[in-house]
């Protein structure tokens, strides 16, 4: 791989990060918060170092969030805590190729007085690739909890905004008391998007900003040649500063990579094309239709990240036999297409292109499914596992400390009770950053023993619900009733329209264990906005995320009303 | 297991098809048809012999071996229709947030996928102009499309031969969007046209610092500091200096006239007029100052600045040495542009070959093609339509359509679903009663909101 990592941006972090926790140690305790000890075992364990690589039996030595040794016969310290890892497998933590967990969109500047849309401020159009995602990054944010617990221990964040909205940076999900930080301004993001949504201020449209970018482009090498000027010769007028092509001097001489976002071939064409004028280094972002363009990405060298999100199979109840000729092959063909975005891993595998998985917008709690129908499609275990860990630890440059289980590197690990990939497998620990999080699996544990939580919950009923999202606070009613061997409800929200509520129909209850998920469709500015949620129950308690697939995900939490029926 | 490995295969070879598919040639023997050269006069029971892609032999008797025999006994042979006057295949249409926006190019953002480029195959039409909106006084640079439908790559549908072309805008539709909507200038007639003017003025300035600057740079010992770059300024410098051909949205006689007074001002020669409705008012200006005008049949009314209309335009163009064209600007009318030509006939009663240069030849020398494209002439690009009945009657059905010698309409393969591309999550595809709002309503189709106008897919 071609990534280059800054060690020097790191190493001072590091030494940041460690001074910190030398520190913390001189201080007194008195509520007991910080943990016994920074020296774990892991016993006995069967241990996937890197794909296709295990040792079985082995033990695992962690020590103040690195790896101290890994083998079979491994003398374990005293200061040790010992998990015993018996019958369980042990994983690289996950690494996120591009995700926005915590991540906020900074508030949009006012307009001016004498606003011109036809050629608005950069920061107002979404241009601001100077902005560093950090200062908008809320480590704490339940998103990125949620993210830790289906095994992800590293992410590189991207920056919330327009087209040109930021530099990444990479970070892990470990401790709470450390800014887990691994390095800043890893990327330079680009995605079409325009911040007037259209008509409203310049650049508007994808060949708007398309023109824009090469612009710039070109404005920031012109820039870089009156600093050369300036710096070396008399007689030269003063560079004027200008902070957005400054932004892209780290591109221009391949420091970093720019991570674009696309959404079909058509995009991936377009990004490629402008790499192909301006040569800079690409990841893509979230592809797909991947097989029309396979030449094309290999021919720019270019590096792939694919989503974890996968549409829903809208064909899977069709009855083809009660259907029209001309509608039995049009469902065919949604069949195929459908078959397509399943095999977009295994095309890219076989075509050689490896690949990494991007979060953004996908959730959670869908993960494992994706990756196994991924599977089911033609994907190689090796490569998911890959996708999940080295692949995307070379991509963002830092594969000398992430990605494998080995001596040295970052104690990131997912501990499980199974092999991953199969079903009845669950995530037991995550270990990131040397910080041990439990996840006892509550749904299948109840399922196993039938206990008195076994019961599933009655969700018929009347819920009321509030949820806290960037724009503020907002709730509703779910109205949930039994139909068939099913469940229909009804949903109330804030009239994105307007004043006033709007409702609209809850598709696809799933109740599972005591596992509520759901999704409902908002209409908001001309476009159907899919919402899902999903959350667990305790008696009359939901407390979940509500997630919208590009704006991100938010706490949900919703109280059922005592049953009036009787009154 | 072995299964998914045979379907992955299949899908990677079908990848691999569309994307290698590089502009395919093909080679044909049309034999006994009625040739409507359009610029050589009509030749009955005439053999046409193409090779790679271009006409070879036009005669009788011509043999080839190894090459398609196609019997076209009664039926007619015309030159690939060509629409001057398009927004098919185009992910975006207007970039309506400037009054000048002359640096966007839509060939970035041509759709291959279009099912509306197979529709304008089926009534014969084999390149189109797909051109930016006219929300603003000057628009993005337009691509000349050639109907290649099947390949994913946008790049193999570009007719890489075409000069280069831009869209300007009068009258309405600016100042509607940029006066009234914005606030800026334009706000009237007179406005366009200072914002024309003014980019071009600036334009010049532009080109003298660069032209400067690189002057500098050849001599020894100077540290000239580059200027900055813009690309807009830089696409009015290369109207100015003849290599853009200007196509001009306009209806009005006093603005068309008002733009080839600017366009002489500047020494500019490459424009042509686009729906010119009441062009019959300028003809002999038209005919001496521009490259011509391509209008509607008859399409009027739908708005104020339209009314003064006629149904006569394109004859009395035509009559005045008027380089005419009649195009669609509709992913519907492009589907039938013999019929609209044939209106034209019907009023203004030109004859046959003046009716069929409306919609092939005309349109090529208005986009600088005419020597490649337009007429059925040995040497020119084997672009082609088979007709049933003369193109010019109510009956008439084409039958084939050939572009470089490939055919990609055939009436008797013309399976139902012709899409290339089917979304994963949309049982049905959604329709639009505008064309261009789909994607978020990046552009602003929505402000010609009249109700039939928008039905039929129309964007001007």
């Amino acid at each position: 791989m071609n990534i280059r990592f800054n060690p020097k941006v790191f190493s001072s972090l590091l030494s940041l990060v460690l001074c910190f926790s030398i520190s913390a140690f001189a201080q007194s305790d008195p509520k007991g918060e910080r943990r016994v000890t920074g020296t774990y075992a892991l016993t006995n364990a069967t241990v996937i170092t890197s794909p296709g690589k295990s040792i079985s039996g082995a033990t695992i030595i962690i020590k103040n969030g690195l790896i101290e040794s890994i083998g079979n016969s491994i003398k374990i310290p005293v200061e040790a805590q010992i998990i015993d890892a018996d019958s369980l497998f042990i994983y690289p933590g996950f690494i996120d190729g591009a995700g926005n967990a915590g991540v906020s969109k900074p508030a949009d500047p006012e307009r001016p007085a004498n606003f011109d849309p036809s050629n608005p401020p950069d920061e107002i159009a979404g241009i601001t690739p100077w902005r560093n995602v950090l200062d908008h990054y809320d480590s704490k944010n339940n998103q990125i909890h949620d993210w830790r617990k289906v095994g992800f221990t590293i992410s590189q964040i991207i920056p919330e905004g327009g087209m040109l909205p930021g530099k990444t940076a990479i970070v892990t999900y470990g401790g709470k008391e450390s800014s887990n930080i691994l390095a800043q301004n890893s990327s330079l993001h680009a995605r079409f998007r325009s911040s007037g949504g259209g008509r409203g201020m310049y650049p508007g449209t994808q060949m708007g900003m398309m023109a824009k970018f090469r612009d710039l482009y070109k404005n920031a090498e012109l820039s870089i040649r009156h600093n050369t000027l300036f710096a070396s010769a008399s007689g030269v007028n003063r560079p004027e500063v200008n902070k957005t092509l400054e932004a892209f001097f780290p591109v221009l001489d391949k420091r970093i990579p720019i991570t674009f976002e696309v959404s079909n071939d058509l995009e991936i064409r377009r990004v490629l094309n402008l790499q192909k004028e301006n040569g800079f280094r690409l990841i893509l972002v979230n592809v797909s239709d991947v097989e029309h363009v396979i030449k094309e990405i290999k021919e720019a060298n270019a590096q792939v990240l694919l989503g974890l999100k996968l549409p829903n199979d809208k064909t899977a109840n069709t009855k083809m036999e009660d259907l029209s000729d001309d509608m039995k092959a049009r469902t065919q063909k949604i069949k195929e297409a459908y078959q397509k975005v399943l095999m977009q891993a295994s095309v890219l595998e076989s075509a050689d292109i490896p690949f990494g998985f991007t979060t953004i917008g996908s959730n959670p709690s869908d993960m494992n499914k994706n990756i196994r129908l991924m599977i089911e499609n033609g994907l190689s275990e090796e490569a998911a596992l890959a996708a999940l860990t080295t692949n995307t630890a070379s991509m963002l440059g830092i594969q000398r400390f992430a990605g494998t289980i080995e001596k040295g590197k970052l104690a990131n690990l997912v501990i499980m009770t199974g092999p991953i990939f199969s079903e009845e497998a669950v995530i037991k620990h995550v270990i990131a950053d040397g910080y041990i999080f439990d996840y006892e699996s509550k749904s299948k544990k109840d399922n196993g023993n039938g206990g008195d939580s076994g019961k599933a919950p009655n969700i018929v009923g009347v819920w009321e619900y509030t949820s806290d999202t960037p724009a503020g606070s907002s709730g509703g009613i779910m109205e949930i009733k039994k139909e068939g061997d099913g469940f229909k409800g009804v949903i109330s929200y804030d009239n994105p329209a307007g004043s006033g509520k709007a409702s609209s129909e809850m598709n696809n209850i799933t109740l599972s264990g005591s596992n509520l998920s759901f999704t409902f469709n908002v209409a908001a500015g001309g476009m159907a906005l899919e919402v899902s949620v999903n959350g667990d129950i305790n008696t009359d308690q939901f407390s979940g995320n509500m997630s919208l697939t590009e704006y991100g995900s938010f706490p949900l939490n919703a109280t059922k009303k005592p049953d009036q029926s009787n009154l | 297991m072995k299964k998914m490995k045979y379907i992955l295969t299949g899908i990677l070879i079908l990848g691999c098809i569309i994307t290698q598919a590089q502009t395919p040639k093909g080679s044909v023997l049309i034999k006994n048809a009625t040739v409507l050269t359009v610029t050589k006069g009509t030749l009955e029971e005439t053999d046409v012999l193409v090779e790679n892609g271009i006409i070879k032999k036009i005669g009788k008797n011509l043999t080839a071996p190894n090459i398609e025999i196609i019997e076209a006994t009664g039926k007619y042979l015309m030159p690939g229709i060509i629409d001057a006057h398009s927004h098919v295949a185009l992910d975006a249409v207007n970039e309506a947030t400037a009054p000048i926006t002359s640096e966007v190019r839509m060939a970035d953002v041509v759709n291959p996928y279009d099912i509306g480029l197979y529709r304008a195959l089926a009534g014969g039409v084999t390149i189109s102009h797909a051109m930016h909106g006219s929300a603003n006084a000057i628009g993005g640079q337009n691509i000349t499309l050639k109907h290649r439908y099947g390949s994913g790559n946008p790049e193999d549908l570009y007719m890489k031969e075409a000069p280069r072309t831009i869209k300007f805008a009068l009258g309405e539709n600016p100042t509607r969007v940029h006066g009234r909507g914005n606030g800026i200038q334009p706000r009237t007639r007179m406005g366009v046209e200072a914002i024309i003017r003014n980019g071009f003025n600036e334009a010049i300035q532009y080109k003298k610092t660069w032209g400067a600057y690189e002057n500098a740079l050849k001599q020894k010992g100077a540290n000239p500091v580059p200027p900055k770059y813009d690309s807009r300024l830089q696409t009015l410098v290369d109207i100015l200096d003849g290599k853009i051909i200007i196509h001009c949205h306009s209806y009005r006689a006093d603005e068309i006239y008002a733009l080839i007074n600017t366009c002489r001002d500047f020494g500019i020669k490459n424009i042509v007029f686009s729906h010119v409705n009441e062009g019959f008012k300028v003809a002999p200006e038209l005919a001496e100052y521009t490259m011509g005008a391509s209008v509607f049949a008859d399409w009027w009314a739908y708005k104020f600045e339209v009314y003064y209309s006629t149904a006569f335009n394109a004859a009395i163009l035509m009559e005045n040495g008027v380089i005419t064209s009649i195009n669609s600007d509709s992913g519907e009318l492009i589907r039938h542009l013999y019929h609209e030509a044939g209106k034209a006939q019907r009023y203004g009663e030109l004859d046959d070959e003046q009716t069929l240069a409306l919609i092939t030849i005309n349109p090529a020398k208005q986009l600088g093609i005419a020597d490649k494209v337009g007429s059925i002439e040995e040497g020119k690009q084997a672009d082609l339509v088979i007709f049933e009945g003369h193109p010019l009657s109510v009956y008439a059905i084409p039958q084939m359509t050939f572009v470089d010698g490939v055919k990609y309409f055939d009436i008797d393969k013309d399976p139902d679903d012709m899409r290339l591309k089917v979304s994963a999550s949309e049982a049905i595809e959604p329709i639009f009663l505008k064309e261009h709002n789909h994607r978020c309503m990046q552009d602003v189709d929505f402000l010609f909101n009249n109700f039939g106008r928008s039905l039929f897919n129309h964007s001007h």
